[in-house]
């Protein structure tokens, strides 16, 4: 057996997995790493990747290794990580053993790193997944975020071996986050919707596993008529103009369903590139097709 | 479709598809909503992972390295416009026992006052509208019971409730609504029942689904 003992974790750390997808007729949104192509890439590092992993946000993360041996990767953003007191690369995939210190901090750039290991992270499942949702306050370790003092056990079995799944591509490194335009693109009117593209936002320090604020100094939706609308599901990348014209993208722990009007959804591979946009980062959207958005899904171009 | 009115089918996000049968409430397009979502429950579609009746809507989450938008919007359509002749699921009648007023129910006076109704006459008007499940989703277990005749549709209040506890039974825009989880509500809270319809320990973790008639008693 091996347990971590958290010594210190920074207020978004989280249990996920690839997510509690099939819940939304329930009120459940599907949760899940806010970089997925991250939780993909340490995947690929072991051999037998476990589907778990621990999810921290730009804070610091130590925990301590007791027992068996077990491997670990970590990828995300940027961050330090060093065990017993060495300093080690970032990403990378680790022994580590009974005993091993493990601190992570934060680096130069993004928000969120996790990390995943070769046998799973033993809390329940609940409605088949481990991935904490912290709205509805379910999943992971009783339904929370880590702190200090929390044990979590790890299975003793080892993960099944990596199968062949398909790499979801990575967004493009620089340029506009990409948009599909909304389920109610249409009551912006056109010079809103001109406007959301040809303007420059900003992502402020409200961000969490939820949503994030964009700064509008340009004023883009600051006369925004107020629309009564009818609830609709929500997926993680629309972008929901608050009633006080406040842009915010909804994320992996958004509400299930929203009343706000939605200009635009970010398209999957993006959304990983934008949740990983510090504070004071400047963004700009620009709307492409579906069929567009599917051909980057496959990578095979779409830069 | 009504009065030959074809829903709306639009791209959410890149790999979702929403039917849109109307932009407003009305009983008829969430009626369409619900038949439509059960109705897609009997096809195979191919990439098909999921599928959410709302208020006016039905929501597909599809996977798109198996099915491209326009072809699923197409076989959509062909669905849409068979003359739907199977028989559609059988929904349950489900009694839900309420404490009305008091500490459980604080807005009550208010929501009767707004009616024109005393208390007693408020709770037995409301008892005695035909409800059923418009949707549900917006939160776990939370259900939008409707539609109440039009002397019973209040507005919200002006004062959002910052907590309202799990079974909290909430009144307005001529519905009623049950939560199975606390929460906030701007809606006027009037009761409150042991009824749960969430449980994560259970697959399904709701009982309730749209469509399923719905009947309040009073209990003390």
């Amino acid at each position: 057996m091996t347990q971590l003992q958290i010594l210190s974790a920074a207020p978004m750390t989280t249990v996920q997995d690839s997510g509690r997808y099939g819940q939304l007729r329930h009120g459940i949104a599907a949760s899940g790493p806010m970089d997925r192509s991250a939780w993909h890439r340490a995947g690929q590092m072991l051999e037998h990747p476990a589907a778990s992993c621990i999810e921290f946000g730009a804070g610091r993360l130590e925990f301590l290794v007791e027992g068996e041996r077990i491997h670990a990767a970590f990828t995300g953003a940027e961050f330090r990580l060093s065990i017993n007191g060495i300093a080690r690369n970032w990403e990378t995939k680790i022994e580590l053993n009974g005993g091993d210190r493990v601190e992570i901090s934060p680096g130069g750039t993004g928000n969120f790193g996790l990390v995943r290991f070769d046998r799973e992270i033993d809390v329940p499942l609940v409605l088949g997944s481990r991935a904490t949702n912290l709205i509805a306050g379910l999943g992971g370790l009783a339904g929370r975020t880590l702190r200090a003092g929390d044990v979590l056990e790890i299975a003793h079995e080892l993960s099944a071996a990596a199968g062949t799944a398909p790499f979801q591509t990575a967004g493009q490194a620089n340029g506009p986050v990409r948009v599909i335009w909304g389920i109610h693109a249409d009551m912006f009117g056109p010079k809103a919707r001109r406007a959301f593209l040809e303007c420059a936002f900003a992502v402020s320090p409200k961000l969490d596993r939820m949503g994030m604020r964009l700064l509008d100094s340009s004023g883009v939706f600051s006369d925004l008529q107020h629309l009564s609308l009818v609830s609709d599901v929500v997926v993680p990348g629309d972008v929901q103009i608050l009633g006080d014209g406040t842009p915010i993208v909804l994320m992996r722990d958004h509400q299930p369903t929203g009343g706000y009007p939605r200009i635009a959804t970010v398209v999957g591979p993006d959304l990983d590139r934008l949740a990983q946009m510090r504070p004071g980062t400047e963004v700009r959207f620009a709307s492409i097709s579906v069929e567009n958005a599917h051909t980057i899904r496959r990578g095979e171009g779409g830069s | 479709m009504q009065d030959g009115k074809v829903p709306e089918l639009l791209a959410l996000g890149d790999s979702g598809l929403l039917v849109r049968f109307a932009r407003e409430l009305t009983s008829e397009a969430n009626a369409e909503a619900v038949a439509f979502a059960e109705q897609l429950h009997s096809h195979t579609v191919t990439g098909l992972l999921e599928i959410v009746p709302s208020l006016v809507s039905v929501f597909l989450r599809y996977d798109p390295a198996q099915v491209r938008f326009a072809d699923l919007s197409g076989q959509v359509r062909l669905i849409l416009s068979e003359q739907s002749n199977i028989a559609l699921k059988v929904h349950e009648t489900v009694t839900i026992s309420v404490k009305f007023g008091g500490e459980e129910g604080p807005d009550l006076a208010k929501a009767a006052q707004l009616c024109g109704l005393g208390e007693a006459q408020f709770i037995s008007a409301h008892n005695s509208s035909q409800l059923h499940v418009l949707a549900t989703g917006f939160a776990p277990g939370f259900v939008y019971c409707g539609m109440h005749p039009a002397e019973l549709s209040v507005p919200r209040r002006q004062q959002l409730h910052p907590q309202v506890p799990a079974g909290s039974i909430l009144f307005a825009a001529g519905q009623t609504s049950i939560t199975a989880t606390p929460g906030p509500t701007g809606w006027h809270v009037i009761g409150r029942t042991e009824f749960r319809n969430f449980d994560p320990t259970q697959d399904p973790s709701t009982r309730l689904s749209a469509g399923d008639n719905i009947r309040f008693v009073e209990t003390s």
